[in-house]
């Protein structure tokens, strides 16, 4: 049997997912024994294959059209789709700025906040990709897999893809569920 | 007691106030004087009759004649020429066309519609009902001098168990059955309480009972508090009805005068106290449970049952709720007897049902016909058919906690039993009568608002299964929606009925089920084709309702 | 007793028994939210819904009795599709996001319920609505956007404690919890009692001292006593590091039931006085550090010699001390003695008045009638006013007898002010309305404090009183252990003007200014002590003491019933105890002291 195709990539959060995915520590070198770790955001591939991967992972929720493209992507070319820690399970800490609308948090964030001297612009450029209500990932796309937690615990994210690698849907329930 | 030539009657709506009712009132006092007819010709102020077109109204009996709009330079004309040459005024006649209001009767009074049959409308409208004595001479209290006299409380009971009365607020549990309940109930001290907290949207057949005929009221609590053994009563009566509690005090006030109500009525053991409880604008309220809990001065929210408030009820004592409507059969069960109450309606629901009719129809109004007609005989009789032709969509029963009737469903008999064997149900008796224009969609999310609004937030399920069923379906009438909703909206429909405390949450599911079970294909339009195919959503692509 | 099955497991139970309690006696759990074993059920989270056979619909197992071979199903597709559906509700109606809540990783109670369905997420958006935070008041914070409206604040507040500050706004979905008519805690008629926060389920109220300083499971629990006043609660303290996080009622004990007062939970919480960690011996008018032994020796030279001495002893001190302070000073040394609260004002306690009159605890709570005398328990000994104000909404009388302002005043039904109180109680039977109520009520309750208590006029009218309406008699002796103080004698008139030294076991009490005037010429002053004050600063010998949460001992509460004490907390080092530094002064005098407590307080 081929080896899984494993791909992730990460929208609108702190990256600390990603970190805690590398807690899994030597481990992680059994774990490329058994999957084939594709496009990750800290590899050089960027983008899952256009032939499709058999699992995609996506950290953080949905703040811009630009996550919206990615987590279609990631939708259509991976065949489970793993929303893995609370941002996109649930839109997590971006998503307290959906208690403002869109322009005061600009405005927060561009001209009022206490760093910035009196110059401060709001960028306008037509380039740039919108900014929307922050959403979790299942708003957006439907999602196989949620894997909570603020990071998520490495040994979950572990026995996760490991249940993957092995062709098994991994259950998370009981002790594998606690985040803190 | 007096007796009167005729009888004058004014319309005493906000709007007839506004514009001058007062006035000629006045003035057809201060003319009747003129003409010395002050012994002859008896004055009141009717209730609401709902006649905004030709307001403010003025009614001459026995001859019924109605005047509309009238001016106060009209009244020496109309005085002279009706009540002093005995000529009907025809210059100020309410144009006969119009006699199409919401109120039925009075065009109904000419006996023109097949099935009309009044029992707990046989006086509303016809005397006046801040009077006492009009309603001893029309047969009034007479029940009660019988009970008192003749019957003993089990026999009164066995004669309401034996009438099938079955409860008219919604549930249709029958009556003597209840009323034994609280009677076998152990308690030094029992009561008896109205429910006049009709705040189903559409519903006004208490109002009418209440403002047309208050007396019969009372003395179907008289009778029930004698057959239970309550010593204490309360109406709670729905806030924005003033006019309604001010004739029940007034009522109130006369029946004490008249040894009606007190100690030792009509000289027997029994005594009972009355008392009138105003209600402040909450829709749970009329739930029998939250309403105890607001006569004790308590939060409106309901409680859980059991203890049911048969058993511990008002302040933890044995109680027995009754409906207004549900009363007022009372009286004229105990004059005319069992047999003659059972020889209206069906067999299993005898009697007759007051409803209101409204929505999309010729005809808007209040009518009491026998139970079991169908739903096409009410469109197609009473209501006149369909307003400009346009084919029957759906009727929206019982206020907002009804049932969506498809027309596929609208030749079963409107009886308790027809209708819970068809799943649907008949509740208060507000009939919305709805033609193809309307939107299913639309219409579940005017009626998931109302509940969300009026959802008393006791209960999780209700407190937040309405409001997250409304932006759900504002989702959809926005072009915003997913397959995922349809089932969304069929699990918390499931779901509120299974887990809700009272019946406000367990029904307020109920439109969900129906128009996902009835109306599928008009909302998998919404959701697929993105197409409103009534015309009526907006399909903005931008749902505002998500945070509020 | 009816017979119920519940998941295959058949019990027996009393009847109007709730099928949760009956599932609990048949060792079935059901998950719970808005359910409080103190509470009145209320039936509003669902999360304890069963089915029922025969019942149309699920039925919520917190307020349905059981019936006679009824059959209860507790786990079933239903009932789990049920629970998942009311936690999917509850998470997604406010910000309930874990990571950044006090009480999450154990405490929340909803939490542990999303934990124990196997819930990785739920499917319906969070609605986003911002709630404000209420962090007006000096302890307690109202976090309204993690509440889920289970209304347990609001039913203890009332139930429990009689205050009524907290309810509920609005209704339905725009239902929102508040303190009196919307006003901010801190200004409201909020009492500071902290049983909202105790019995919240997740992180809605908070205390501002303890929030984010450890979770139950990062914790040390010590069941102990409340020394705060002479009520005895029982107390839950929970230290981390030997360093005080959080004070909570323990709900096992029979006083109080878990209630707690503001000077019991929070105050304790506020202690900043600088500690004594050292003997001090006066040489050369200026106070010195000093040893243990250096300390008792000059406390032995000098107070031998002595012919007329005071001893005070603070009454938040445990039983064991008192017991050898007693020996030791009244006894062996043939001093005045008396409590600190006692000051040397009040000489006589009726003790007889009680023998055959005195009420219990349950009897305070169960009155029909309670007259309360010269005593303001709102302020004093506020847990038992928790226990008359929370009976009167039920129908119950309060009758108030005082010379000033009092607390009970607004919910009194017939308030007496008089200057003479002998008068004021006798007046009680010249109001019309105050003999109406106490001729209707059975069981009286007379609570008595203060001038009451000393004044052997009134204690005579008091019993009269009572003896005339079957009344019965409950004093509020002043100070923890101001009962067992009593019992030991030690509340004599002290002399103050001839006394040549005096001896305080002042413990960790707080001293006022009067009585601090009052000592200002004795020769020679012992002050045993836990904190810095201006008393030990003019102490001829200081000797640092263990704090009352240092310290293992026992307390006799008004029901006359032992309550023990134990050390939540490590005492500084070179800190000694109080009991054994009076055991050791005795034997540095030669006074023959034993340990028999037990014996000498029946």
């Amino acid at each position: 049997m081929a080896k899984p195709k494993v791909a992730s990539d990460w929208l609108c959060s702190c990256a600390g997912c990603h970190m805690s995915l590398l807690d899994i520590d030597d481990r992680i070198v059994k774990l490329v024994e058994l999957v084939d770790l594709r496009s990750t955001p800290i590899t050089d591939l960027k983008h899952p294959d256009e032939s499709g991967v058999d699992v995609g992972i996506l950290e953080g929720g949905i703040n811009n059209t630009y996550n919206e493209e990615v987590a279609k992507m990631m939708r259509k070319r991976a065949k489970i789709l793993i929303a893995l820690g609370d941002c996109a399970v649930f839109g997590g800490v971006p998503a307290m700025r959906n208690l403002f609308t869109i322009d005061e948090t600009l405005q927060r964030a561009y001209v009022d906040t206490e760093s910035t001297d009196s110059n401060g612009l709001i960028p306008n450029s037509p380039e740039l990709a919108t900014m929307t209500r922050v959403r979790a990932l299942q708003e957006v796309v439907p999602v196989d897999i949620f894997i909570p937690g603020c990071p998520p615990d490495a040994d979950i994210i572990f026995y996760a893809l490991s249940e993957l690698a092995q062709g098994r849907i991994p259950e998370l329930k009981n002790e594998n569920l606690m985040w803190n | 007691m007096k007796y009167y030539r005729s009888m004058v009657l004014i319309s005493n709506d906000p709007q007839s106030m506004v514009q001058g009712a007062q006035e000629i009132f006045d003035c057809i006092k201060a003319e009747v004087k003129k003409h010395n007819l002050e012994d002859e010709i008896s004055i009141a102020m009717a209730s609401d009759i709902s006649r905004m077109d030709i307001s403010p109204v003025v009614i001459v009996y026995p001859e019924a004649v109605v005047y509309g709009p009238v001016k106060v330079e009209d009244v020496p004309f109309l005085v002279e020429e009706h009540l002093y040459k005995g000529r009907i005024a025809t210059r100020l006649q309410a144009p006969k066309k119009a006699l199409s209001g919401p109120i039925a009767w009075l065009s109904t009074r000419e006996g023109s519609l097949p099935a009309e049959q009044r029992i707990v409308l046989e006086r509303a409208g016809i005397i006046d009902p801040e009077s006492i004595d009009d309603y001893i001479i029309h047969e009034g209290y007479r029940a009660l001098g019988k009970v008192l006299s003749e019957m003993k409380p089990a026999d009164v009971i066995a004669t309401i168990k034996e009438s099938g009365l079955r409860g008219r607020g919604g549930a249709g549990f029958p009556t003597g059955t209840k009323w034994g309940f609280v009677a076998g109930a152990k308690g030094d001290k029992k009561y008896v309480v109205c429910n006049a907290d009709e705040s189903e949207p559409g519903t006004f057949k208490d109002r009418l009972i209440l403002e047309g005929d208050p007396h019969s009221i009372i003395e179907a609590l008289i009778i029930a508090s004698y057959a239970v053994g309550a010593d204490e009563g309360y109406i709670y009566v729905r806030g924005e009805y003033e006019l309604a509690q001010s004739r029940l005090k007034a009522a109130i006030q006369q029946a004490k005068e008249y040894g009606i109500l007190g100690k030792n009525i009509f000289g027997s053991n029994h005594s009972f106290e009355l008392h009138v409880h105003a209600g402040a604008g909450a829709y749970i309220c009329g739930e029998e449970t939250a309403l105890l809990e607001s006569i004790e001065g308590k939060r409106g929210e309901p409680r859980p049952r059991p203890p049911y408030p048969t058993t511990e009820g008002l302040w933890g004592k044995p109680t027995l709720i009754n409906n207004v409507e549900t009363l007022a059969n009372i009286p004229a069960i105990i004059r005319h007897g069992a047999k003659w109450f059972r020889s209206f309606g069906t067999p299993s629901s005898p009697g007759t049902k007051v409803y209101t009719i409204l929505g999309n129809v010729n005809k808007t109004g209040l009518v009491e016909v026998p139970m079991g007609i169908t739903l096409r005989e009410v469109i197609s009789i009473y209501a006149k058919g369909m307003k400009n032709g346009i084919s029957f969509k759906l009727a929206q029963t019982g206020g907002s906690s009804g049932s969506i009737i498809p027309a596929s469903l609208q030749d079963t008999p409107m009886d308790y039993d027809s209708y819970s064997k068809a799943g649907v149900s008949l509740g208060s008796g507000a009939l919305l009568i709805c033609n193809e224009e309307i939107c299913v969609v639309d219409l579940a999310k005017v009626l998931m608002k109302f509940f969300k609004f009026e959802s008393c937030g006791k209960c999780n399920p209700c407190r937040i299964g309405n409001i997250r069923a409304l932006q759900t379906l504002d989702r959809i009438s926005e072009g915003l929606g997913t397959e995922a909703d349809i089932e969304t909206l069929q699990m918390i429909s499931k779901n509120l009925y299974e887990m809700s405390n009272c019946g406000l949450g367990q029904t307020s599911g109920a439109p969900l089920r129906d128009i996902i079970n009835h109306f599928r294909a008009e909302v998998d339009a919404h959701i697929k084709l993105k197409v409103c195919p009534a015309g009526i959503c907006a399909m903005s692509g931008q749902s505002n309702l998500y945070n509020n | 007793m009816v017979n119920v099955t519940i998941d295959d497991k058949k019990v027996e139970v009393p009847a109007g028994t709730t099928v949760l309690n009956a599932a609990r006696k048949a060792g079935v759990e059901i998950p719970t939210l808005c359910d409080h074993p103190q509470l009145t059920p209320y039936g509003g989270c669902r999360l304890c819904l069963v089915e029922v056979e025969g019942a149309r619909t699920l039925q919520p197992s917190c307020t349905m009795p059981v019936s006679d071979n009824m059959v209860v199903h507790t786990d079933t597709p239903k009932t789990r599709e049920a629970r998942k559906f009311v936690l999917s509700m509850i998470f997604s109606e406010r910000n309930h996001f874990c990571p950044y809540c006090q009480v999450s990783g154990g405490d929340c109670e909803l939490q542990n319920a999303a934990y124990a369905e196997d819930m990785t997420h739920w499917p319906l958006q969070p609605n986003w609505q911002p709630y404000p935070v209420d962090a007006s008041h000096p302890f307690i914070i109202i976090e309204n956007n993690r509440c889920i409206l289970c209304r347990r604040c609001v039913r203890a507040c009332g139930e429990l404690v009689g205050n009524f500050t907290l309810g509920i706004e609005e209704r339905g979905s725009n239902s929102k919890l508040i303190a009196d008519l919307g006003t901010p805690l801190g200004e409201s008629s909020c009492i500071g009692c902290g049983t909202c926060v105790q019995v919240c389920p997740t992180g809605a109220m908070i205390d501002r001292w303890s929030a984010y300083q450890g979770r139950e499971t990062e914790v040390e629990t010590t069941k102990t006593t409340c020394v705060g006043c002479s009520v005895g609660c029982g107390l839950d303290v929970l230290t981390r590091d030997n360093r005080l996080v959080r004070i909570e009622g323990d709900w096992d004990v029979e006083a109080n039931k878990g209630l707690l007062c503001e000077v019991g939970r929070f105050d304790p919480m506020e202690e900043d006085r600088e500690r004594i960690l050292t003997p001090m011996v006066r040489k050369d008018g200026a106070l010195k550090a000093a040893t243990w032994d250096d300390a008792y020796e000059a406390i032995a030279s000098k107070l031998g010699e002595k012919k007329s001495i005071a001893g005070f002893i603070s009454t938040r001190l445990p039983i064991e001390s008192m017991y050898f302070f007693k020996q030791l000073f009244k006894d062996g040394l043939k001093a005045k003695t008396t409590t600190i609260v006692n000051g040397n004002s009040k000489s006589t306690m009726n003790l007889a008045a009680e023998a055959f009159l005195a009420a219990t605890y349950d009897d305070v709570k169960n009155a029909d009638c309670v007259v309360v005398v010269d005593e303001d328990i709102t302020k004093e000994h506020q847990v038992i006013s928790f226990f008359v104000k929370r009976n009167l909404p039920n129908g119950s009388k309060l009758i108030t007898v005082t010379n000033g302002e009092d607390g009970l005043d607004t919910f009194a039904h017939v308030t007496i002010k008089n200057d003479d109180l002998c008068e004021g109680i006798k007046s009680i039977e010249n109001q019309a309305k105050a003999v109406e109520i106490l001729k209707a009520s059975d069981s009286i309750v007379i609570i008595f404090g203060g001038h009451a208590a000393e004044c052997s006029d009134c204690s005579k009218v008091l019993i009269d009183l009572a003896k005339k309406y079957h009344a019965k008699l409950f004093n509020t002796y002043d100070g923890a252990n101001g009962k067992a103080a009593a019992i030991f004698g030690l509340v004599e008139k002290v002399d103050l003007k001839n006394a040549d030294a005096a001896y305080i076991a002042l413990g960790d009490e707080k001293v006022s200014q009067t009585f601090m005037k009052s000592l200002e010429n004795i020769p020679f002053m012992v002050v045993q002590s836990s904190f810095n004050s201006s008393l030990t600063a003019k102490a001829d010998v200081v000797l640092p003491a263990f704090t009352w949460l240092e310290q293992d001992g026992h307390y006799m509460n008004l029901d006359g019933k032992l309550t023990s004490a134990k050390a939540a907390l490590n005492a500084p080092e070179d800190v000694a105890g109080n009991t054994a530094i009076l055991k050791n002064i005795a034997d540095k005098l030669g006074v023959k002291v034993t340990e028999d407590w037990q014996a000498a307080i029946q």
